[in-house]
């Protein structure tokens, strides 16, 4: 199998019309990665792996796979495989007849096809499944005759288009797994794009966030769920709680805010924003629900939030409280579930405790909708 | 309202529409067989098979159905090429032309046939005339004007076909196939077409269909190559012959045979089908997977067979049988008839002569005979026809000696085969 | 190259898709808009012999039109009545067909779009198989039934409810259900197709609601099938008003349609320019006749030929 190359998009714009799809993106993806882009729908994220693959020109800026410049190169004669959305399996061709389509495509013989078809089908699972229809499969063998037709073309590069979207919750999360592994043994690079968080925190090596054709961070799962760059980066991925306010004092990556509803909240400087908070600044705090633990009532200080519980539900592995916060959104604390009683305190109002580190802050700015 | 009244409703209603629909086509396929040379069902004489003969030796006819085929074939490859690209670009155009592109490519369903025939005899003729080419060149022959003028049209119908299995067509296929390396060529060759063949098959059959049965655009574009169309306008307009509804009964057949086909091929795939899904992996890929007989579950096919050996018993009947016994027969019979019938009026008449003495003879037609009036409609029949002035055919047709004298006096259709 | 062109051939390809725009501008140009065109220029020109085509004489005239109004120069009417009787004739008998066509159809189309069951496949079937038949034979097999011997008029006075026969053909009977025959299937299937997608539901709760049944279809079921209904009479009408076959087969001697005057001119006077400028009035009456019902229904074009 062929080793990954890098991919780099530089100053990558993308127009239809008036209508801005990608904005000055600026990607280097490492030879080998599993490379994410995330974001909700419409912002952007098929236009770019479509720039890759070939299906679209740049209106500026370019396109480099494995260093060279794909400038005026047509999708069929890049080292890339797209793997679509709905997968795009030839209804009228058998699976085996699918898997070796691009084989067919160079000339190779039948009983050549029939036998590298026959290896694939065997790496992904399916053997003696060749004879069959594409319509006669599960949707889970679908996926993974989508996956052997992309490798049987030797691809350097493997685009995938949400492919997971269409299964079902159960399927979608033995998928990943299956993912990652098939990626980890052929060693080329992968270029998924999706709108789950946790298919995206599971499956990559790196993320990049999208959102309205703007990418807003790159880094490795890790920075994005616990170092967000954007208050759309830590909206976006996972759940969060956002506090507003002004803040009162900056002292290195510490900023303590003014905040609308709960007072005087201390939080650390997200890394992306260091330095560009001051006084007197619209700011935002992030603070994760897992990050929130109950306290004494009555207790006060900088990293203490009172407030009133709302509502009240068990999860199983967690239970969740929901407690008034500012703008109308709720304040979820999820508290794990170690077999210890808990009582309800509907209508009371409950002290929170949190640690500093965990409480992130940054200039304010739009938020996720969801 | 009463429901089972309703229903009631609804069954006759279909009855009288289906009888009006199938009514015409049964009664001419009767008149096929009966010996009657003025095609009639009623009174049914004589089972016979020489209107078939008849139709197999008429040269005229045999050209026209060489002439269609050979139009039919030129129409179907070029109106399913230009309807194709047409759908095509129907479904990539740019979207503010669209509007106008399909007026233009639907326009020709509606204009009307006649027109279309004429503007494609003017026009050619004028870009003849501007190339220098003589009367006969390529560009005035009949066979190419008729193909371009009915190609007009009937491309507008496969486009609309093509169309309609176009929209489901997913293009992330043709982008599959040029991912993997195809290319335009290639990803429309083994993806697009392959995708398309029903209704490509469906376009062409209805472009031949559609060809085969033109007429209007045909009748100004034909020239020098008469289509079976043509030929049969020709023949019904200047007087009938049951051998022409010889040729309706074998056409009905044969569309019966291919409808029945075509349901039979349906239902066949669909237990196919059926079949490979129940069937496990291995039998599957040891091709052993048992497959329905041709026959089991599937109605058309049966009807299918028992039409094929039907049509088997009446050639192989046709053969043999010769129907001149009863023809002679039912002559006697209607010699002795119209002897009797004549001798009756010749009696009357010279009663009536000896009452008035008044020289008015009796007006002819068989008014007043009641039952028997039937019968004697059939006889002056053939006579009415021969005595027409074209119907070249009927002429030439067997059964002789038919002229009994008495029919062309008496037959009110002596005046009809000269009305057209 | 304008982008549109550049983007379509990147698209589809460089030489499939030359392929593809040569074909569709043959079509377009070639086979529609340029021998339309040819002929509408036709029909302003003097007839003239080959020889003089493009010479002196052939300047644009109005003789052709000013024919069909006020006939021959020097003819003793002031008006060409008898063309002028065919052409409304015509139109007036296109309506009626077309009409009679909607009452007859509409009733089958419902019950074959909202019924389920094996036996409308057989229906259907039943339906198509006549129009696999040509339109001459089926004219044909019209006139044995209308014939003065054919079945009807034996049944007729057979039952005694007729003394002598009957002449249809000569009373356009014949003609108008021959030319009714002809086109049941175009309006049946642009209806169908419509009222098949038309929930069932709708229907029910119409009726649950205590519609009649004639309210039901004129509230919920005629406004929802209105393209397929409006796509069938345009279907019917131009084509009945372009008939030629039918005509001249049951059509009665005393009557012409007028195609048939068209038809004349071309193949028995070898006066082309006069028939093209028939045709242009016959085009362009059906066009605006047409296009005025649609503005009245408020139906698109679009909706053609669904």
């Amino acid at each position: 199998m062929s080793a990954g190359v890098g991919v780099d998009l530089e100053n990558l714009w993308i127009r239809f019309g008036d209508f801005v799809a990608v904005r000055d993106a600026n990607v280097n993806i490492k030879g080998g990665d599993f490379f994410s882009f995330l974001g909700p729908s419409g912002c952007g994220k098929t236009t770019i792996l479509r720039a890759v693959s070939g299906f679209l020109d740049p209106s500026e800026g370019n396109v480099l796979i494995g260093g060279k410049n794909m400038k005026g190169v047509g999708p069929n004669k890049r080292p890339t495989a797209l793997i679509f959305q709905n997968l795009a399996l030839f209804p009228l061709m058998k699976v085996w007849e699918n898997i070796a389509f691009s084989m067919e495509i160079k000339g190779a013989s039948a009983a050549e096809r029939r036998k590298r078809a026959d290896e694939l089908l065997e790496m992904i699972a399916l053997e003696g499944q060749g004879d069959k229809l594409p319509s006669e499969l599960s949707g889970g063998q679908r996926q993974r005759v989508a996956i052997a037709r992309a490798l049987c073309a030797e691809p350097h590069v493997l685009l995938l288009d949400e492919p997971l979207s269409a299964l079902d919750l159960k399927l979608r999360q033995h998928m990943r797994t299956e993912l990652r592994e098939i990626q980890q043994r052929v060693g080329i690079t992968f270029i998924y794009i999706t709108h789950d968080q946790g298919e995206a925190l599971t499956m990559s090596d790196s993320i990049a966030v999208m959102r309205a054709g703007v990418i807003d961070q790159i880094g490795d799962g890790k920075t994005i769920y616990n170092d967000p760059a954007t208050p759309f980066a830590a909206s976006f991925v996972g759940e969060n709680n956002v506090f507003r306010g002004k803040v009162k004092q900056v002292s290195g990556d510490r900023v303590l805010v003014q905040s609308n509803r709960s007072g005087e909240l201390l939080a650390r400087v997200s890394t992306a924003n260091v330095g560009k908070m001051k006084e007197g600044d619209s700011a935002m705090i992030f603070i994760r629900p897992e990050a929130l633990e109950l306290a004494k009532t009555g207790t006060e200080g900088d990293h203490y939030v009172s407030a009133r519980v709302v509502n009240e539900e068990f999860e199983g592995n967690v239970f969740n409280i929901f407690m008034e916060g500012d703008g109308g959104k709720e304040i979820k604390v999820s508290l794990p579930n170690h077999g210890q009683s808990f009582d309800s305190h509907k209508g009371e109002t409950m002290t929170l405790r949190y640690d500093v580190k965990n409480a992130v802050a940054m200039p304010a700015g739009v938020l996720a909708t969801e | 309202m009463n429901l089972s009244f309703l229903r009631l409703s609804v069954w006759i209603y279909l009855a009288i529409f289906f009888a009006y629909l199938l009514g015409p086509l049964v009664i001419m396929a009767v008149t096929a067989f009966n010996s009657p040379s003025f095609p009639s069902a009623t009174p049914w004489e004589c089972l016979t098979f020489e209107w078939f003969s008849a139709l197999f030796q008429d040269t005229r006819i045999l050209n026209g159905i060489k002439n269609s085929i050979i139009i039919g074939a030129g129409t179907v490859v070029l109106s399913v090429l230009m309807g194709l690209a047409g759908a095509l670009m129907l479904t990539q155009i740019w979207p503010k032309l669209r509007a106008t592109y399909y007026t233009v490519i639907i326009a020709p369903i509606l204009i009307p046939g006649v027109v279309l025939g004429i503007s494609t005899l003017v026009f050619w003729d004028r870009i003849n005339r501007m190339v220098g080419l003589g009367p006969d060149s390529v560009l005035s022959s009949g066979l190419f004007l008729t193909i371009l003028g009915q190609s007009t049209f009937i491309a507008s119908y496969c486009m609309l076909v093509l169309v309609a299995r176009l929209q489901r067509y997913d293009t992330a296929l043709t982008e599959a196939a040029l991912d993997l390396g195809a290319t335009h060529a290639q990803a429309f060759r083994k993806v697009l077409l392959p995708f398309m063949r029903p209704a490509i098959a469906s376009a062409a059959v209805l472009a031949f269909l559609a060809s085969f049965e033109n007429y209007n655009t045909t009748t100004f574009t034909f020239g020098e190559y008469p289509t079976l169309t043509i030929e049969l306008a020709q023949k019904v307009r200047y007087g009938i012959s049951p051998a022409i509804s010889a040729l309706a009964f074998i056409i009905v057949i044969l569309t019966v045979f291919a409808a029945l086909t075509n349901e039979a091929a349906i239902r066949r795939r669909e237990l196919v089908a059926a079949a490979r899904r129940e069937a496990t992996v291995a039998e599957l890929s040891g091709g052993g997977v048992k497959l329905p007989g041709f026959l089991s579950g599937n109605a058309a096919a049966g009807l299918l067979v028992a039409l094929a050996i039907a049509t088997i018993v009446v050639v192989g009947t046709a053969t043999v049988y010769s129907p001149d016994q009863c023809i002679t027969d039912i002559r006697e019979q209607k010699r002795i008839e119209a002897d009797l019938r004549a001798e009756e009026l010749r009696r009357k008449r010279d009663e009536e002569r000896k009452l008035k003495a008044a020289e008015e003879p009796a007006p002819a037609a068989p008014t007043g005979t009641g039952t028997s009036s039937g019968s004697f409609g059939g006889v002056f029949d053939p006579n009415a026809l021969q005595n027409a002035p074209a119907a070249p055919e009927a002429e030439a047709n067997p059964p002789a000696g038919n002229n009994s004298g008495f029919g062309g006096v008496f037959d009110p259709n002596a005046l009809k085969g000269t009305d057209n | 190259m304008p982008r549109f062109l550049k983007d379509f051939l990147t698209r589809n390809g460089t030489g499939p898709g030359l392929v593809m725009l040569g074909l569709v501008l043959f079509w377009t140009v070639g086979l529609i808009i340029l021998p339309q065109l040819s002929m509408l220029d036709f029909s302003f020109r003097p007839n003239l012999p080959p020889p003089e085509i493009g010479g002196p004489k052939d300047v644009y005239t109005l003789e052709n039109y000013k024919y069909l109004v006020y006939g021959p120069e020097g003819g003793g009417q002031a008006y060409n009545a008898v063309d002028l009787m065919v052409f409304f004739r015509t139109l007036v008998a296109a309506v009626c067909v077309t009409v009679f066509n909607l009452i007859l159809c509409y009733p089958i189309a419902y019950y074959l779009g909202q019924t389920k069951g094996n036996h409308i496949r057989v229906l259907a079937l039943m339906l198509i198989i006549p129009y696999w038949i040509n339109e001459i034979l089926r004219a044909f097999a019209l006139r044995i039934i209308f014939g003065e011997t054919g079945v009807l008029n034996t049944i007729l006075t057979g039952i005694g409810l007729f003394d002598t026969p009957f002449d249809f053909i000569r009373n356009d009977y014949a003609l108008y259900a021959g030319l009714g025959y002809a086109y049941i299937l175009l309006m049946i299937f642009p209806i169908y197709n419509v009222i098949e997608s038309l929930d069932h539901n709708q229907i029910e709760a119409a009726r649950d609601l205590g519609a009649p049944w004639w309210r039901i279809h004129w509230r919920v079921v005629i406004p929802y099938a209105k393209p397929g209904i409006s796509s069938g009479c345009t279907m019917v009408f131009m084509l009945s008003a372009g008939a030629l076959a039918a005509p001249q087969i049951l059509g009665g001697p005393s009557s012409l349609w007028f195609t048939q005057l068209i038809y004349q001119q071309f193949n028995d006077s070898s006066d082309w320019p006069q028939g093209a400028a028939y045709a242009v009035v016959l085009l362009v009456t059906c066009i605006l006749l047409v296009l005025a019902i649609m503005r009245l229904f408020k139906v698109n074009m679009g909706d053609i030929g669904k």
